[in-house]
């Protein structure tokens, strides 16, 4: 049982988890929508599986296009949960506490989505599994040198942890549903879910420590996993893709672009259930800041490969940065990206931008599309004019990757409308002990947590 | 399975008459492929694939010719299951033989190769060559015979031409009997035709092919009193002028030629002597593009040029060469005729400096005045005898008028002409406009059309008999310098079907006389020696008759004819625009179309695919306001096609070629059909360019300009700086062996080199040789069983071709230098594709070769993204799930049919070097030579292929040239195919405005 809670604690535990078994028309017509989207997902899938890569737009020298694009898209979003999750806990950012339920859920649906891409762009899916180490009768590994292996034991092992890390951090909280949830069935549903918890010392003590260690485990995850994905392009010799700021390059945008997402699920979520108070202004202004200063380390990035292409005095490298990304036939999306991902940030200089919701969501939107953009331009330009001028060739994509993409979109949209619908959007557990904190400060001869 | 051809051809005849029952058909097909996207429609892909559902295939009934067919090499009694074996045999286009060897596994022919011993191929099958055995199996074939509607059996078709059925409407004397053939120098055919004569001797026979303008002929004739014919010696010549004569790849003899120039153009050292080309011409042809010195000119004006050239070759070398009426006929100088003067005068004072050693040719489009000049600046030049000599054109009725086809339009217009009996080709396509064949035909009660498809012909005639094709036929031909071959089947026939000398004999009464019996009964009393058995079995194994080589002639100039010729010229050249209609590189007249090997071919100079487009230089696109793309509309008089343009550097200004063959219309060639637009429109009998051409945009309503996409293999033809393709002049050369260290010598690396015993493969790709001919990419494609994608996968850039043929432009835009550069898996030491793959599928063999595990292959495509000369391919979709039967014979059963989601690329032809390893090893001995399909292809040998570890082969001799260098050194990818820079041998003497580099 849980602890005696002033009544004060009851209700912010209601007014919290009340979402869960309120049903809404809203939700519904949402639902439908994106469950919608993820039919035509589906079918897109099950048209390129049965007939061919060929339903896409690749071709050589364009062999990676959509598909890789939205799968680095997707694993960086996931980013912004573990960096709010693990980073943020190690160091003591108590206001992670309002979004990392979401941020998390995000990431976890961001790497499912990721996760199917890697299947999906190989020309004989249903092989997938030679990447997977496993003792085959054939005696044949995976080619470690590749970074494709890497990629899968890096987004499996993201995948865990990220899953873990939520799941654990969801005890408690489905625990208090359990308890407070209208309804036998729910209740019985939060209590299989819940694994019995029930609030004694011990356990939280354990929760605690197991808390710190997975979020330890994930911190680095947030540097490793997408400097990995981007060692799938820097490993290779290509103009534009084997540079050595890749990595960090990386898991910055990666992180900008989550932390985009992030605040463009949690402002309408804010309005929609009314927790302008437990997602207050100073929430949203610092995720403002962490973009801001994210954008900054991407400019930065984006400076030192262009002088690197420049300063090598090679003929290939100049010519896709200096020519080939400004003015080719893909010059159109290079500028609409230095603007979404250079131009845009800037006004989160000024405190009244930071936390506007409208600014900020709609920046979030460029945001998010301005990093699609990137992944496009990075992939897109170095395979479509490379060494041999002989070999260039024009990219387009086709309906068939229009409807993966949005409808990836919709899948995930799913995901977390399910996720919104049953589960605690809101860290309970720990709002409620920052709440007794700031009580005890106030009145020092309560007991501690 | 039933072989009745009365129901196939019902069916056949269904498809034919109802678009409604072809659209049935195209929809009967599975459900994977209604799942193809937009513009790969299905009916492309039937199209394309040429399956055919109403017609059961053949199920792989195939059978050995009932004669005895004769190996190349017979030291095996039984063929080994599994080993191909190799017959020769020939192929006769353009009336010429040029001898083959074709690769039979299991009794079907697979692979086309050149026959080493006969003078026409010295081992070389350019791209008609190689694409044709692809025709053997094509499933629209015409299937059988019929008379009207009704599919009928040879009988009733013979008795229809028997004597008793025929002499009641032609007449006793076979009045009102002609025979249209296509121009043909078999001794069979030359001997039956003889007897058809003596059995009608009214009746007439007629010789039409649209390439064959037979100028040359009248030339000859108006020169020496009779049809000589001119074989040139390229190995002696030192230099050489070609006036609009594409001899490297557009002649009958362009096999042998290729070779024998190469032999004088390749230089080992850079002390070495080479040739030097000179190139008058309107468009940019191969020959063109290899040219040291490159004139554009309409093809109207190069008459004036050749005489100016003419003109300054008799004033160098003193005006005792020629008789004195003709020297004056030749004109004295007129500034205002020769805008080139300087270019001309330096080409007349190297000529004459190179006299006995030099050859003039003129291309056989230009008209008979043209021709003389060329014969006479050879005699003038002193090359008659030496570097030029002459035969007796071993075409029948060379230079004959009253044989040619407006003779028989007119006879047939005039109602003279009551049976008419067509042998192949397709005139009712490929005629003149002018001469309205159609009409023609109408008029002639009864036709009989000997052909391989139901096309455009076979639907004006009344009956149609099922053409063999050479490879399953018995059959002889003459090369052009005279030397007979027989043509030996390789298979039964798979249709049935029946060759001109069968139909002649049904002529003849003789309805069942085979082939075979007829071809012996010729050659028993031609072959020399007493064992007619023994010299019989040599013909067919050696694939060559020896001893019937033409003799020379010496030529009897009659210059009292060649004078006036001369001095009749015609009024002076108007300016504005000109069209000129080519012979196509990959369909040749059209008769190709429906190939599709040939239809995804690259042109070489274009690299356009799926149709032809109008060549205009981009000046002359400029002043017309046409961009690449729009649809134009050629107008000359009343004559009109709608064709799309495209822009070509180095193309002639005021001139726009059309390469002729396609527009094929509705009907047994589905491939072809609707493929590119009908040059033939404009063509007018006699010649094939033509003044007074009007171009203009076609627009669509609203004013915009309609276009249509070309589908091109290679759309950016700048270097871009880059030092990819490499070329120097020959004095360059000479100053500074090493231009090309840059991309040669060590690369520093953290890896020791690979240890290498043992046969260790590498290859050397000569770019002064390179004509760009894509013989070689057709070789690879029917070797390694290459998929065909269609239109729209070209558009889309997923083109299947292992081996590539670059073309870079380089220099000013309106006479560049044009580099051919052949582009396959390099086969890198330290390949780049071989660390990314993520499941091993991509290794590194111990010989050298970087091999391609395609069951292992699950197509992450991260291998091509990582190749930096994009020479992997990806099978996007499964290019053989709906290929017909008959079209699976022709795959090569030594390699692997891949199959979707694999990539796949250049193995060095593995399959032939373990082949020549195991051989070795059974017998204990060190690998026999290897020769990879493209090697083995190639007129010019540009290409060597062999073992490092083999000191003193001609791989490691030419791999120590100073001019040798790798593609993308820098990279440090150490490519085991390597490139020997291009080497051109300008005049120093020619001003450097006009033409020229």
């Amino acid at each position: 049982m849980t602890t005696v809670a002033s009544s004060g604690s009851v209700q912010f535990t209601d007014r919290l988890l009340a979402p869960a078994w309120t049903p809404s028309r809203v939700w519904r017509v949402l639902f439908a929508v994106s469950g919608a989207g993820t039919l035509g997902l589906v079918a897109a899938i099950a048209y390129t599986v049965s007939t061919g890569i060929g339903v896409w737009g690749n071709n050589i020298p364009v062999a990676w296009a959509y598909a890789i694009i939205n799968f680095v898209w997707w694993i960086g979003i996931g980013h912004a949960g573990t960096f709010i999750s693990a980073f943020l806990l190690l160091f003591h950012q108590r206001w992670r506490s309002s979004v990392n339920r979401v941020a998390e859920a995000m990431t976890l649906f961001a790497l499912v989505n990721a996760g199917l891409f890697p299947l999906l762009h190989l020309g004989r899916p249903w092989f997938f599994y030679w990447l997977i180490p496993y003792p085959s009768r054939m005696g044949v590994w995976p080619q470690f040198k590749s970074a494709l292996p890497w990629d899968a034991a890096a987004v499996a092992t993201y995948f865990t942890v990220s899953l873990l890390f939520w799941y654990l951090g969801l005890v408690p909280d489905l625990a208090a549903a359990r308890d407070r949830a209208p309804g036998r069935t729910r209740r019985r549903v939060y209590g299989v879910f819940a694994l019995g918890w029930r609030g004694s010392g011990r356990q939280w003590h354990q929760y605690r420590v197991a808390y710190l260690i997975l979020a330890g485990l994930a911190a680095p995850l947030v540097i490793s996993v997408h400097s990995i994905v981007s060692l799938d392009f820097a490993i290779s010799q290509l103009p534009g893709w084997h540079s050595t700021i890749f990595p960090p390059y990386f898991v910055v945008g990666a992180i900008y672009s989550g932390f985009a997402m992030v605040l463009l699920l949690v402002i309408p979520l804010r309005r929609v259930f009314r927790l302008e108070d437990i997602i207050a202004e100073r929430h949203l202004d610092n995720m403002a800041k962490l973009l801001l200063a994210m954008a900054w380390m991407l400019i930065y990035s984006y400076i030192v490969e262009t002088f690197m292409a420049w300063y090598s005095g090679n003929a290939y490298e100049r010519y896709t940065y200096l020519i080939d990304r400004p003015f080719g036939p893909y010059g159109w999306i290079f500028w609409g990206m230095l603007t979404a991902n250079v131009v845009v940030p800037q006004l989160f200089w000024w405190r009244r931008m930071r936390v506007s919701p409208p600014v900020l969501f709609v920046a979030s939107l460029l945001i998010l599309a301005g990093m699609w953009t990137e992944r496009f331009i990075i992939i897109v330009t170095s395979l479509n004019r490379g060494f041999l001028p002989s070999s260039w060739h024009f990219y387009a994509p086709t309906w068939v990757d229009w409807s993966i993409l949005f409808g990836s979109v919709a899948f995930f949209f799913l995901l977390f409308f399910l996720f919104l619908r049953f589960v605690p959007m809101v860290a309970i557990s720990e709002l409620r002990a920052q709440r007794h904190d700031a009580d005890t400060a106030a009145a020092p001869e309560v007991a501690a947590p | 399975m039933t072989n009745d051809p009365r129901r196939w051809w019902r069916d056949l005849d269904e498809a034919l008459d109802t678009p409604e029952f072809r659209e049935a058909l195209a929809r009967e097909f599975p459900a994977g492929a209604a799942a193809l996207p937009e513009g790969l429609t299905r009916r492309s892909f039937v199209r394309l694939l040429g399956a055919s559902i109403a017609l059961a295939g053949i199920g792989g009934c195939f059978e050995r010719p009932r004669e005895r067919i004769l190996p190349y090499v017979s030291d095996q009694p039984e063929s080994t299951p599994g080993l191909g074996r190799h017959y020769a045999t020939s192929m006769t286009l353009g009336g010429y033989a040029t001898g083959l060897l074709v690769e039979s596994h299991a009794g079907r022919p697979t692979k086309i190769e050149g026959n080493p011993d006969h003078p026409a191929s010295l081992g070389a099958a350019g791209v008609y060559e190689q694409g044709s055995i692809l025709q053997l199996y094509d499933p629209q074939r015409a299937r059988g015979a019929r008379i009207g509607r009704a599919g009928t059996g040879w009988p009733d078709v013979a008795a229809l031409l028997s004597p008793e059925r025929l002499e009641p409407v032609v007449g006793r004397r076979g009045t009102g009997l002609r025979l249209l053939l296509e121009p043909s120098a078999s001794p069979l055919v030359a001997e039956l035709l003889g007897r058809v004569g003596e059995r009608y001797p009214e009746a007439q026979a007629h010789f039409y092919s649209p390439l064959d303008s037979r100028e040359s002929d009248h030339a000859s004739v108006a020169a020496f009193g009779r049809a000589l014919r001119p074989l040139y010696s390229f190995r002696s010549a030192d230099v050489v002028l070609a006036l609009d004569a594409d001899f490297l790849a557009g002649l009958p003899f362009s096999l042998r030629y290729a070779r024998d120039f190469a032999d004088r153009r390749r230089i080992a050292a850079p002390t070495d002597a080479m040739n030097r080309l000179y190139v008058v011409e309107p468009g940019l042809s191969v020959t063109g593009g290899i040219a040291d010195h490159r004139l554009r000119a309409r093809a109207v004006d190069v008459e004036p040029l050749a005489r100016a050239v003419l003109r300054g070759v008799l004033a160098i070398r003193g005006g005792h060469v020629l008789p004195p009426a003709v020297a004056s006929a030749v004109g004295d100088g007129e500034p205002a005729e020769t805008p080139h003067r300087g270019w001309i005068e330096a080409l007349a004072r190297d000529l004459a400096a190179h006299a006995g050693r030099t050859i003039v040719i003129a291309g056989e489009r230009q008209p008979a005045r043209v021709h003389l000049i060329a014969h006479l600046l050879n005699a003038a030049l002193g090359n008659v005898g030496r570097t030029v000599r002459y035969i007796d054109a071993p075409i029948l009725e060379a230079g004959a008028p009253s044989h040619d086809l407006p003779a028989l339009i007119a006879a047939m217009r005039g109602g003279a002409v009551r049976a008419l009996v067509v042998f192949d080709g397709n005139p009712l396509y490929a005629a003149p406009a002018d001469l309205d064949i159609a009409a023609a035909f109408r008029r002639v009660p009864r036709t009989v059309y000997l052909g391989l498809y139901e096309n455009e012909t076979a639907r004006a005639c009344g009956t149609f008999v099922p053409a063999l094709h050479y490879l399953e036929a018995w059959a002889d031909g003459c090369a052009c310098d005279g030397t007979a071959s027989l043509v030996q089947p390789l298979l039964a026939p798979l249709y049935g079907g029946k060759t001109e000398a069968e139909l002649m004999a049904a002529l003849l009464g003789q309805p069942d006389a085979a082939a075979h019996a007829l071809l012996q009964d010729l050659w028993r009393g031609r072959l020399t020696g007493s064992d007619f058995a023994g010299a019989w079995d040599e013909a067919l194994q050696r694939g060559v008759i020896a001893g019937t080589a033409a003799p020379d002639v010496a030529p009897a100039w009659r210059w009292g004819d060649v004078g006036s010729v001369l001095e009749d010229r015609p009024a002076a050249r108007e300016a504005g625009l000109e069209v000129v209609l080519d012979q196509d590189a990959r369909v040749y007249d059209g008769r190709f179309a429906n190939n599709p090997w040939l239809q995804e071919l690259p042109d070489p100079i274009t690299k356009l695919t799926w149709g032809n487009a109008a060549l205009l230089s981009p000046a002359t696109a400029a002043h017309l306001g046409v961009t690449a793309g729009d649809l134009v509309d050629l107008n000359r008089g009343g004559l009109t096609v709608r064709v799309a343009a495209f822009l070509l550097p180095g193309h002639g200004d005021d001139s726009v070629s059309l390469r002729l063959g396609y527009g094929r219309g509705q009907g047994g060639e589905a491939v072809a059909e609707g493929v590119g637009a009908n040059a033939y429109r404009l063509l007018e009998s006699g010649m094939s360019h033509f003044g007074g051409l009007v171009v203009s945009i076609a627009r669509g309503a609203g004013g915009a300009p309609l276009r249509e996409r070309l589908a091109s293999t290679q759309s950016h033809w700048r270097l871009e700086g880059r030092p990819i393709a490499m070329r120097a002049a020959l004095d360059e050369y000479r100053r500074n062996p090493a231009f090309a260290a840059s991309e040669n010598g060590r690369v520093l690396s953290l890896y020791e080199p690979p240890a290498g015993g043992g046969d260790q493969w590498a290859m050397v790709i000569d770019l002064a040789t390179c004509t760009g001919c894509s013989a070689c990419v057709v070789a690879c494609q029917a070797e390694n069983n290459i998929p065909v994608v269609g239109k729209q996968g070209v558009l889309d850039g997923r083109e299947m071709q292992w081996l590539r043929i670059d073309r870079y432009f380089e220099g000013n835009i309106e006479n560049p230098a044009v580099l051919m550069q052949p582009m396959l898996c390099q086969h890198c030491e330290k390949a780049p594709c071989e660390y990314v793959c993520p499941v091993s599928a991509t290794l590194h063999s111990p010989d050298g070769l970087n091999e391609m595990v395609y069951n292992r292959c699950i197509g992450t495509r991260f291998c091509s993204n990582n190749c930096p000369y994009k020479v992997r391919r990806f099978n996007w979709f499964d290019y053989n799930a709906e290929i017909a039967e008959t079209e699976r014979m022709v795959k090569n059963p030594d390699v692997t049919v891949r199959g979707r989601g694999v990539m796949e690329k250049c193995t060095f032809c593995v399959q032939r070097i373990r082949e020549a390893q195991i051989a070795a090893g059974i017998e204990g001995a060190a690998t026999r030579e290897v020769r990879t399909a493209c090697q083995q292809a190639c007129p010019t040998r540009a290409i060597t292929f062999g073992s490092l570890n083999d000191t003193g082969s001609d791989l490691v001799r030419r791999r120590a040239e100073p001019r040798r260098y790798a593609a993308l050194h820098e990279l440090g990818t150490e490519p085991r195919v390597q490139y020997l820079a291009g080497i051109t041998n300008p005049n120093p003497a020619m001003p450097n405005d006009d033409g020229g580099e």
